[in-house]
C-alpha cells in the first residue's frame, strides 16, 4: 500500500501544483496584449462599474483563454487515450489523421450549411470516427501492428489534408480553417460549443481510467480476466475521438501538444491512467495557454500561432525527454 | 474437469487440429507435448476461449465452454500466458489485484476485505508477499512470472493453465516455477494443464503427459508408462535413448 499511496500522493500533488500554476498563467495571460491594464482596473472593470477597455478584453481575451484550457486539456486527454487504445507511444490524433478526418467535415458542414453552426462539432465528430474506423480497419491484421497503425495513420491524414486544402481553395469561408490552428479571434459562442463537447470528453475519460489502466496488459490477458477487450477500446477510442473533434471544429488542427503532453505525464506522475488523466487534463491546458500566450507577446502586434510555438518549442523538448531515457513511465 | 471431443480447428488454412479428442483428469498435472506446430498452443488457445473451435465440443465441468460467458470462464480457470506484458511501474500487489477482476466492477479502485484476502493469498502462496511493493520493471524473470501465476491464483479457480510459463527463464527459476506449480497443485488442489517446452521437465513434473501429432493425441498417461524410444521418435521424428537416472525417467536430448 505504501508505494501505491506515495504514487497518488506525487499525483495529487502534481495536479494542486498545475492548477496553481494554470491560475496564475490564466492571470498574466489577462493582462497581456494590446490594451495594457492594471489588475486592479481589470477587477473593477470586471465586477464594479463598467470599463470599455475592460468589455473589449472581457470579449477577446477571456473566450481565448478559455477554449486554450479547454483545448489543450481536451487534445493532450484525447492523445493520452490514443496512446492507450493503440499501446502505442506515436499515436497522435493528428498524426494517425484522426484531427484530419473531424476537420475536414467540420469544414465542409460550415461550407455547405453555415446554419448548423452549432452542430459543427458533431459532424466534426462523426468525421473522427469515420477516420478511426478506417484507419483501424486498415490497420487491423488480426492484430494491431504499431508501426502499421502510425503508417496508415499518416497515409489517411495526408489525404485529409490535402482534401482539406482543396476545399479551402474553393471556398473562401473562414469559419473553421483546416490547416491553422486558430485560436484568435473566438467569440464566447466558441467557449460555450467546446466546453460541452471537452467536458463530456474529459468526464468519460476520467471513467475510462481503469480501462485504459487495463490495456496496458496483453489482450489474452485481460480476456483471461474475463472482460472483453474489444469493448473496452471502443469506449476508450469513442471517447479519445470525441474529445479531439470538439477541439477540432472550433480551433482547427494542432499538431504536437497530443503527442507530447501525454509523455510528459507519464514521465513525471507514471502510469497509473487514473491519475494521469487528470494531470494529462491540467498539464495540456497549461501548456497550450502558455504557448498561445507566448505567441501573443514574442512579436506584437504581429502573432505566432500556438501550434507554431508547440512545433518549434515542443520539438526539441520532446527529443531531450527522450534523450534522458528515464525509466520512470516506459511501457 | 474438461473433455474434448472431436475437436477442429484451422487458421484459414490447413487444419491444425482435426477431430481431436481428450479427457483432462481433475486433480492431476498435465502436460501437453508435441514438436513445434503440432497445435498444442492452439490447443490451450480453444481450452481457454481464445479461440473459437470450427467443430467439435469441449466440456468444462459438463458445461459446453461456449455457453460459459468469459467472465464466468475467468472465475473457473486461470491462464498464464508466455509472454506477459505490464507497464513498469506497477507494482506486484496492483498487478496481482487485477486477478480480482472477474468478481468486482473496473470502477472500484479499493477492494473489499474478502477480495482482499484472496489476494493476499496468491502474494502467500508464491513467495511474493515481500515484495508486494516492488514494481514490476524492478523483478527478475523469475519473480515476475511469479507475480504473473499470483495474478492467476487471485482468480482463486480450481484449474490453471500454464503456456510454457519457463521458456524465457534461467534454469534455476525453470526449477523454481515447475516446483511452485507442483505444490499448487499437490497442496492447493489445483488441476493443473501446461504446455512445456522441456521433455525432462514435463517427465519430471507431470502426472500424465499429452502428446499430439498431425492434430491428433497420439498417446496419453502417466510419464513412465507412454514415454519410450518409439513414443519419443513418433512425437518428435528424431531418435533419442530413453533411460532412468537417480530412479527419474529421462529422455536423452543429446
Amino acid at each position: 500500500m505504501k508505494t501505491l499511496h506515495k504514487d497518488a500522493l506525487k499525483g495529487v500533488a502534481g495536479c494542486v501544483a498545475l492548477a496553481v500554476m494554470i491560475f496564475v498563467l490564466t492571470l498574466i495571460a489577462m493582462k497581456l496584449g494590446s490594451i495594457s491594464i492594471t489588475y486592479r482596473e481589470l477587477f473593477d472593470g470586471l465586477f464594479v462599474a463598467y470599463d470599455k477597455r475592460v468589455a473589449t478584453i472581457y470579449d477577446l481575451r477571456f473566450p481565448r483563454i478559455i477554449v486554450a484550457l479547454l483545448g489543450g486539456a481536451a487534445l493532450s486527454c484525447s492523445g493520452l487515450l490514443f496512446q492507450a487504445v493503440l499501446r502505442n507511444p506515436l499515436a497522435d490524433p493528428g498524426i494517425i489523421g484522426i484531427s484530419g478526418g473531424a476537420a475536414l467535415t467540420a469544414s465542409v458542414v460550415s461550407a455547405l450549411f453555415p446554419m448548423l453552426y452549432f452542430s459543427v462539432p458533431l459532424f466534426a465528430f462523426l468525421g473522427g470516427l469515420a477516420a478511426f474506423a478506417l484507419i483501424y480497419s486498415l490497420a487491423w491484421k488480426g492484430s494491431l501492428d504499431p508501426v502499421r497503425i502510425i503508417l496508415v495513420g499518416i497515409a489517411v491524414a495526408a489525404v485529409f489534408t490535402g482534401a482539406g486544402e482543396i476545399l479551402g481553395g474553393m471556398t473562401n469561408r473562414t469559419g473553421v480553417s483546416v490547416s491553422v490552428s486558430g485560436l484568435a479571434q473566438l467569440v464566447w459562442s466558441d467557449v460555450k460549443m467546446m466546453a460541452v463537447y471537452s467536458i463530456i470528453g474529459i468526464v468519460l475519460a476520467l471513467l475510462l481510467a481503469p480501462a485504459c489502466n487495463l490495456l496496458a496488459l496483453d489482450d489474452k490477458t485481460i480476456r483471461g480476466l474475463g472482460r472483453q477487450v474489444d469493448h473496452l477500446r471502443l469506449g476508450i477510442s469513442v471517447a479519445a475521438v470525441l474529445l479531439v473533434s470538439g477541439v477540432t471544429a472550433v480551433i482547427g488542427v494542432v499538431g504536437f501538444l497530443a503527442l507530447i503532453v501525454p509523455h510528459m505525464a507519464r514521465r513525471i506522475v507514471g502510469s497509473d491512467h487514473r491519475i494521469l488523466v487528470p494531470f494529462c487534463v491540467l498539464l495540456g491546458g497549461f501548456v497550450l495557454l502558455l504557448a498561445d500566450t507566448l505567441g501573443r507577446c514574442i512579436a506584437p502586434p504581429n502573432e505566432i500561432s500556438a501550434s507554431v510555438i508547440m512545433s518549434v518549442v515542443g520539438g526539441p523538448f520532446f527529443i531531450i525527454l527522450l534523450k534522458r531515457g528515464d525509466r520512470h513511465g516506459k511501457r | 474437469m474438461v473433455s474434448v471431443e472431436h475437436l477442429t480447428f484451422s487458421y484459414g488454412g490447413p487444419p491444425v487440429l482435426s477431430g481431436l479428442s481428450l479427457e483432462l483428469r481433475e486433480g492431476a498435472i498435465t502436460t501437453l507435448l508435441g514438436a513445434n506446430g503440432c497445435g498444442k498452443t492452439t490447443l490451450l488457445q480453444l481450452l481457454t476461449k481464445n479461440l473459437k473451435p470450427n467443430g467439435g465440443t469441449i466440456r468444462l465441468e459438463g458445461a459446453n465452454l461456449e455457453d460459459i460467458s468469459l467472465k464466468e470462464f475467468a472465475r473457473r480457470a486461470a491462464i498464464v500466458h508466455q509472454k506477459n506484458t505490464a507497464p513498469e511501474d506497477l507494482t506486484v500487489e496492483r498487478l496481482v489485484s487485477y486477478g480480482r477482476l472477474p468478481y468486482t466492477s473496473m470502477f472500484r479502485s479499493r477492494l473489499d476485505r474478502e477480495n482482499q484476502e484472496q489476494v493476499e493469498r496468491a502474494l502467500a502462496l508464491t513467495d511474493l508477499t515481500e515484495l508486494r511493493e516492488r514494481r514490476v520493471g524492478t523483478l527478475s524473470g523469475g519473480q515476475r512470472q511469479r507475480a504473473f501465476i499470483a495474478m492467476a491464483l487471485a482468480q482463486n479457480t480450481k484449474l490453471l493453465f500454464l503456456d510454457e510459463p519457463t521458456t524465457f527463464l534461467d534454469v534455476r527459476y525453470q526449477v523454481e516455477i515447475l516446483r511452485l506449480v507442483e505444490r499448487l497443485n499437490r497442496e492447493q488442489g489445483i488441476t493443473i494443464v501446461m504446455v512445456l517446452h522441456d521433455i525432462n521437465q514435463a517427465l519430471a513434473y507431470s502426472d500424465e503427459v499429452v502428446g499430439l501429432r498431425d492434430g491428433r493425441v497420439s498417446l496419453q498417461g502417466a510419464p513412465e508408462t507412454v514415454i519410450n524410444t518409439e513414443s519419443i521418435r513418433e512425437l518428435y521424428g528424431i531418435e533419442l535413448p530413453v533411460c532412468h537416472a537417480d530412479g527419474r525417467l529421462c529422455v536423452m536430448a543429446v
